[in-house]
């Protein structure tokens, strides 16, 4: 008999809460962020039933697509997922809408706000809208002037606002940002989105932490000698040269997905758990980050680029070389820190963050590395007893392993160590969700637990803001150091660690 | 948390004024404040032993309609006193005939829907109206009405305002007055109706007050089992929402379970398993069939042929989809001291026979006893894997608020294809005697 892939009694039980009548209203509903993540996720929630029936979708763009188009194009995009449940689309489908919208011409706006007018007689959905901006990042701040313009935004009980990456592009413009858009709509009404932040294996970080008693007394720096975080990707930078060669790798990155693991890693418990409890822990310990030596950032950041690679049969381009991009770009696509917390719980211990395209594995983890036993009563079969560390896999095969040594077998008394592990996949029944699940359903419950408050983006943007203008300004000061495409980065990110006498986990 | 009171002492006014001094209340909001846009709640709040027990002497009023612990405490001593079998919960409608007294006290404060649980008052229910029938044989009909803030707990925080409504009398004034209540329920919210009693006890008043287009929230484990599954299938049937508290009681051993067969080397077990027992506190076995019909319904197999073997002893046969027949067991046992639900399952057993490795035993139990019991006949042969199930400690309250404010009303689905199978095994046990 063949193994079934989900078990049949954990179906129906997760308890799910209730999305109000909404409409979603996509801004940039001819993009591909659209139909790779947005449509798929909401088709999900629709086939999880967590969907309303008083729901519908209103797509934006300045194509002169009609409903019936905007359908037949989401319908060609999500095409393997609507074979497997052609039923299920086919009542889907029916709350998709399009209209044509320039968020710069107002009275598209005005002729937007009448469309939606209708949208809710024909759909009851009592005028709660999320408007979600998937648009350039330029349009970010124009595009919720127009919408508070066409008085869009004024219930702040029923409408909402959904913001992608990248909020700014550094602290100055991050600021202006937030003023304008603060400017527009109430910050209840604002849902910075960072997708790493649906993910359930960084959720977790907060359950492991404040879930558990025994974690929480060592998450200190008694007990915990070093943190380093890692997000690597194996594919090059493919067609998003463009936007890439402007932003990089610590702009791509590190400001938003890596701090904000750091930032559940080692923010305080909440009192409660309540978004704006959890999001100031956060944004406390975010601003009191700070890079390990900020007179000489060099010396504690490094910076990489990926060069040519792979093998014979499957050659592997230079960033250099990649379509689009500047045969003398110094633009980033490995960037390595060291970090500190200046509070009471972290005080002295590094947090080392690495991110990179083209490295040799695509992971996300969090790595906690314990002090050492103050005496070595033992022989350790490696030489010296390795440190114990809890190790926090955000994908891919999702979960936790904590290392710690054990007697090996044999008469004598030598340790070393071993691997207790839990793996996502192994221990539930069921496939976790696509973080934009998450996420979209959050926005539309008016949760804004998982997304990034304003002070949250200024405190990251203001500690590596003095590190880009750094590099704007002195650029040989942190040079860009070239490593071979699916290697562990340049050899100087090995030697930024090894100073303080560690290593790089390679997983 | 401590349950809240009204701000203000409840105005006692005609029925026929209600609407209009509440349409006053609302349209002299200084701030435009037109109250709470959430849901209507109505409550058919009897608390009849609660009553007894007060009027009685045998607890301190006031009468509240909570499941209090001096009441519990009270009824269980009530249930000893009377010679009633050691299994009646303590909310069984027969400890409330067993309360003897010579004499009734005559003034009791009875503050019925003007005592709202924090976990209710906090998902800021735009109109609460109580239904407080009396024990009393005469009485006139009493209208209360008052408006309504809950305190945020922690300070700060806007609190969105409503109204609570209380109807008290004896059943006959009640219904004498009860016409009003469809003119009291705002149309455009949803409306749920929380049916606080045995589902039994007065079946005109729940077919005036549950309306099709109501949420209804009951509790299967108060009345007889037929009755009950009988109006849980037929409402469901009937296109309406209907949430069981006795379901979602369920929760816990259905997670519970689910979890055992998570690590997918165990998955293939649940394609083999050839026997299931069940036992249940008392003999409201509405929970336990609940849960054998969730498993054969998840499980895809077909009801067979049902016995009772005894009084205490159900026996369900389910042919699996590769036709070999499971043998389900629902057993009561004489539990000393049961749970103020009545019907709790105590314990669970499966066993799924391998051919090519050991026999696989799972045990859920709520206390180690019951995982003693289960254990014996040398079921520890087989591996065995076993789980205290956590008795659910939550209140009656924090349910209904949980149902509330996690629901979007509609049937549970795994409710709704559980309960006719739950209702095609006690009509095959009616054929059978």
């Amino acid at each position: 008999m063949s193994m079934p892939v989900t078990n049949p009694l954990r179906i129906g039980l997760r308890q799910e809460r209730v999305i109000p009548p909404q409409c979603l209203v996509i801004f940039g509903a001819s993009g591909d962020l659209t139909h790779r993540k947005l449509l798929p996720a909401l088709f999900e929630l629709f086939k999880q039933r967590r969907l309303p029936s008083e729901f519908a979708v209103l797509g934006c763009a300045r194509r002169q697509w009609t409903d019936e188009i905007f359908k037949e194009k989401m319908e060609e995009a999500l095409s393997s997922q609507i074979e497997e449940s052609p039923n299920e689309w086919e009542v889907f489908s029916q709350n998709l809408f399009y209209e044509p919208v320039d968020l710069q011409q107002p009275e598209h706006l005005l002729k937007l706000g009448e469309r939606l007018e209708v949208i809710d007689k024909l759909r009851a959905t009592h005028g709660h809208r999320t408007f979600y901006l998937s648009v350039s990042p330029k349009f970010y701040g124009s595009g919720c002037r127009a919408l508070a313009s066409a008085g869009l935004l004024k219930d702040p009980k029923r409408s909402r606002v959904v913001i992608e990456k990248p909020f700014g592009r550094d602290f100055n413009s991050a600021q202006s940002l937030n003023s304008l858009v603060q400017s527009c709509a109430q910050e209840s009404q604002i849902f910075r989105i960072d997708h790493y932040l649906g993910k359930e294996t960084v959720q977790n970080i907060l359950v492991l932490r404040f879930a558990n008693t025994i974690f929480e007394p060592i998450w200190n720096r008694n007990y915990i000698s070093s943190v380093q975080i890692t997000s690597s990707e194996t594919v090059g930078v493919e067609d998003r040269a463009g936007y890439y060669e402007s932003s990089g790798a610590l702009r791509d990155m590190v400001q938003n997905h890596l701090t904000q693991m750091l930032a559940l890693t080692a923010m305080e418990p909440p009192g409660h758990f309540d978004p704006e409890a959890i999001r100031n822990e956060k944004a406390k310990v975010l601003q009191a980050v700070k890079l390990a030596n900020e007179e000489k950032p060099w010396e504690c950041c490094v910076r990489g680029q990926y060069s040519k690679g792979g093998s014979d049969e499957d050659p592997l381009l230079g960033y250099r070389d990649e379509p689009g991009v500047n045969p003398n770009s110094t633009t980033e696509t490995y960037v390595a820190m060291k970090l500190f917390i200046d509070n009471w719980r972290w005080q002295g211990v590094p947090f080392y963050v690495r991110t990179g395209k083209r490295l040799a594995k695509r992971l996300s983890e969090v790595v906690l590395t314990f002090r050492e036993a103050p005496v070595h009563l033992f022989d350790a079969a490696g030489g010296c007893p390795t440190s114990n560390q809890l190790i926090l896999r955000i994908q891919p095969n999702e979960g936790a392993e904590f290392s710690f040594e054990v007697k090996s077998p044999g008469s004598g008394m030598r340790s070393r160590p071993v691997n207790m592990e839990f793996s996502y996949d192994e221990s539930f029944g069921e496939p976790s969700d696509e973080g934009y699940v998450r996420l979209l359903a959050d926005a539309m419950l008016g949760d804004p637990t998982l997304f990034t408050r304003s002070d949250e983006v200024e405190a990251a943007w203001r500690l590596y803001t003095p590190l880009l203008e750094k590099i704007e300004d002195s650029p040989w000061e942190l040079p860009v150091y070239q490593y071979e495409s699916r290697t562990w980065g340049p050899t100087e990110s090995d030697l930024l660690i090894g100073k303080d006498q560690l290593l790089w986990r390679r997983p | 948390m401590s349950p809240q009171l009204t701000l203000q002492t409840p105005l006692q006014l005609p029925p026929a004024e209600i609407p209009t001094y509440l349409e006053q209340l609302w349209s002299n909001d200084e701030q435009g404040d037109k109250g709470a846009n959430t849901f209507c709640l109505i409550v058919w709040q009897p608390a009849w032993i609660e009553q007894k027990l007060v009027k009685t002497g045998k607890i301190s009023g006031p009468v509240v309609g909570s499941q209090r612990i001096d009441l519990i405490e009270a009824a269980r001593e009530i249930i000893l006193e009377g010679d009633l079998p050691n299994s009646t919960s303590p909310l069984d409608f027969r400890v409330q005939s067993s309360i003897q007294s010579e004499e009734l006290i005559e003034d009791v404060e009875d503050l019925r829907g003007q005592y709202v649980d924090t976990s209710i008052s906090n998902l800021q229910p735009r109109r609460l109206i109580t239904i407080a029938p009396t024990i009393e044989k005469e009485n006139n009909l009493e209208t209360l009405v008052a408006a309504y803030c809950p305190l945020p707990e922690e300070g700060g925080g806007k609190t969105a305002c409503g109204d609570v409504i209380v109807l008290r009398g004896n059943k006959t004034v009640i219904n004498d007055g009860l016409k009003i209540v469809e003119t009291l329920v705002p149309n455009e919210l949803p409306s749920w109706l929380w049916w606080n009693g045995r589902i039994d006890e007065a079946p005109e008043f729940l077919d005036a007050l549950a309306l099709p287009n109501r949420r209804l929230i009951i509790d299967t484990a108060l009345g007889e089992p037929i009755v009950c599954l009988n109006l849980l299938f037929q409402r469901i049937k009937s296109g309406q929402a209907v949430n069981d508290l006795n379901w979602l009681r369920l929760r816990s051993w259905r997670e519970t379970l689910a979890m055992v067969f998570d690590p997918i080397h165990r998955r293939n077990a649940l394609d083999n398993l050839e026997k299931i027992d069940i036992d249940i506190e008392g003999y409201q076995t509405v929970q336990g069939l609940l849960l054998a019909a969730w498993i054969a319904d998840r499980l895809n197999w077909k009801l067979e042929d049902c016995i009772y073997t005894n009084k205490d002893q159900l026996k369900v046969s389910f042919l699996r989809p590769d036709k070999t027949l499971v043998e389900v067991g629902l057993t009561s046992l004489p539990i000393g001291k049961p749970s103020i639900n009545p019907g709790q399952i105590v314990g669970l057993r499966l066993i799924a026979k391998n051919k090519k490795k050991n026999d696989i035993c799972v045990i859920l139990a709520s206390e180690s006893g019951e995982c003693m019991r289960l254990e014996a006949g040398g079921m520890a042969r087989m591996e065995l894997i076993e789980q205290v199930v956590p008795i659910q400690k939550s209140s009656l309250e924090n349910d209904v608020a949980r149902l509330l404010s996690s629901s979007r009303g509609n049937t549970s689905p795994l409710l709704a294809s559980a309960a006719p199978i739950a209702i095609e095994i006690l009509d095959l046990v009616n054929q059978a005697n």
